[in-house]
């Protein structure tokens, strides 16, 4: 039995198979949260703005989500059978399942950490995580390698979920220290993220021969040739990267609007009492 | 894995040895990714890469073997006379084959379809089924049109099959016992593919499981042009 996911070259089946590492990560992940949201009731009394439903929603898909990703069949699928599925993953693991994480992160305190977390959230910093973290794991000998073995494996998901975390940070905001980054510059560190995606996808869109020799030579799946499996993989990654991009550049322009008129409304309040006699 | 002759090794990792691939990985891929192509195969390590072959380079090349078998159409097939002039991959395998066949076929059928007429024309993929009680003609014609509908498929007895492997110092195929409801077996065979020149009909490049779809892409060229002989 193995304890996470990775390549094993045997054919596949649709028969369930457990993975006891992921389950202890999901449920400690999970307690962690509601450990931490509990807490913060009893000390803020429910009326903190990181306590409302929404976020702790939020919370709760994000952790859904990254058990879903990890776990039979899609965690099978994307280890050692198709890269396309790979994809999928790291859509799920370093993109969508760190923004809920980071937008319902129950409220803390500054703790002995917090002068570490701040360092690495910082935007400079967090981009150069993130993006380097996107292209090396992305790289063929970086996933052959890594995707043999199950420390290998744990340690590429890890590594896409603590860079998402890191990247998600800036933009929506920790429950203490830097404010998250304002209009334009949000947009412009969008921008620089989506760099490392475009390449990765480009790279894998113009290649001539499967790059990844784990997905190439793995038990073939029926009706997708190995080549299609790629420039699915490489397709995914073009147009979920710009999904993300267009949607997170959506809500930070809605959002900035929506202040804009909360600003203007507000100044044309004060001006019409100043008027009045 | 079914098949006998090599396994691909999975090897653990240690976290050293983790952490200097990350790094290193960086660098790598920032260089791959400005060429835009994917020749990421490690050919320096492969033996015959003195003479550019991606493939295992015999040091005794082997003799095109002489048979007849019955090919998809029930038509015997002289193997010999058939291939004479082409490059010829011979392949021994079964349909039911869940990983080794089906990579293998898959792959020289892709790296055919991108080469230059003259390779992909005078090229011959020759199936031999090892499992000739399941592969019926029909089925292996059915199985092989998957794949690319030029190749060959032929059947003979099992003691056939096996005298024509032992003539390439290949190991026989050995079925295994039947197991599960359907009491389906597997068959244990050679996972390599032989390819024979077209300029003097022998066997000098042999291609063990784990070749690639860019090393076939290298090698068939040079298979269908190098002149053995005058070496």
């Amino acid at each position: 039995m193995q304890w996470w996911c990775s390549a094993q070259g045997i054919a596949w089946t649709w028969t369930w198979r457990p993975y006891v590492g992921v389950w202890i990560m999901v449920l400690a992940l999970a307690l962690w949260y509601w450990r931490s949201y509990t807490r913060a009731a009893r000390e803020w009394g429910g009326v903190h703005p990181r306590l409302r439903t929404p976020r702790v929603i939020a919370s709760i898909a994000g952790i859904a989500l990254l058990w879903m990703a990890l776990d039979w069949p899609i965690g099978t699928l994307g280890a050692g059978y198709l890269a396309s599925v790979h994809m999928v993953q790291f859509f799920l693991i370093a993109m969508i399942a760190p923004a809920l994480l980071v937008w319902g992160w129950p409220p803390a305190r500054p703790g002995p950490l917090s002068a570490a977390v701040n360092a690495l959230t910082h935007p400079v910093v967090a981009i150069i995580i993130f993006d380097a973290v996107v292209v090396a794991t992305h790289s063929p000998p970086v996933v052959d390698s890594l995707m043999a073995s199950q420390a290998g494996s744990f340690l590429l998901d890890m590594a896409w979920l603590l860079a998402g975390i890191v990247f998600w940070w800036p933009l929506i905001g920790g429950p203490f220290g830097r404010a998250p980054l304002r209009t334009p510059l949000n947009i412009a560190y969008i921008f620089v993220s989506s760099l490392s995606h475009t390449g990765v996808s480009m790279y894998l869109l113009l290649a001539r021969f499967p790059v990844y020799s784990t997905y190439e030579l793995a038990p073939p799946m029926s009706g997708i040739t190995k080549l299609t499996d790629q420039d699915l993989a490489g397709g995914l990654m073009l147009l979920g990267g710009a999904a993300i991009v267009l949607g997170a550049i959506s809500v930070v322009f809605f959002k900035w609007q929506a202040e804009e008129e909360r600003e203007e409304s507000r100044r044309q309040r004060a001006a019409s009492s100043e008027l009045s006699p | 894995m079914q098949s006998i002759a090599i396994a691909r090794a999975r090897v653990p990792l240690g976290a050293r040895a983790i952490a200097t691939m990350f790094v290193t990985a960086l660098v790598a891929a920032s260089l791959t990714a400005c060429g835009g192509g994917a020749d990421v195969g490690s050919a320096a390590e492969r033996p015959g890469n003195d003479q550019g072959y991606r493939g295992v380079v015999l040091p005794t090349p082997l003799a095109k073997p002489s048979f007849v078998l019955t090919d998809t159409k029930g038509q015997p097939f002289d193997f010999r006379k058939e291939t004479d002039g082409s490059l010829t991959l011979l392949f021994f395998g079964y349909t039911n084959c869940p990983d080794v066949c089906p990579v293998h076929l898959g792959n020289i059928h892709t790296v055919l379809e991108q080469m230059p007429f003259d390779v992909k024309s005078h090229t011959k993929v020759v199936f031999v089924t090892t499992d000739p009680e399941r592969d019926t003609p029909e089925r292996l014609r059915s199985w092989l049109d998957n794949f690319d509908p030029s190749f060959i498929g032929l059947r003979g007895t099992v003691d056939e099959v096996n005298r024509i492997q032992a003539t390439l110092h290949l190991p026989p195929a050995v079925a295994s016992a039947p197991h599960g409801a359907d009491s389906s077996y597997d068959v244990g065979h050679a996972a390599q593919v032989i390819a024979f020149s077209p300029t003097d009909n022998m066997g000098h490049v042999i291609y063990p499981f784990g070749i690639r779809q860019q090393d076939w892409a290298n090698d068939l060229p040079k298979l269908m042009t190098d002149k053995w002989a005058a070496k």
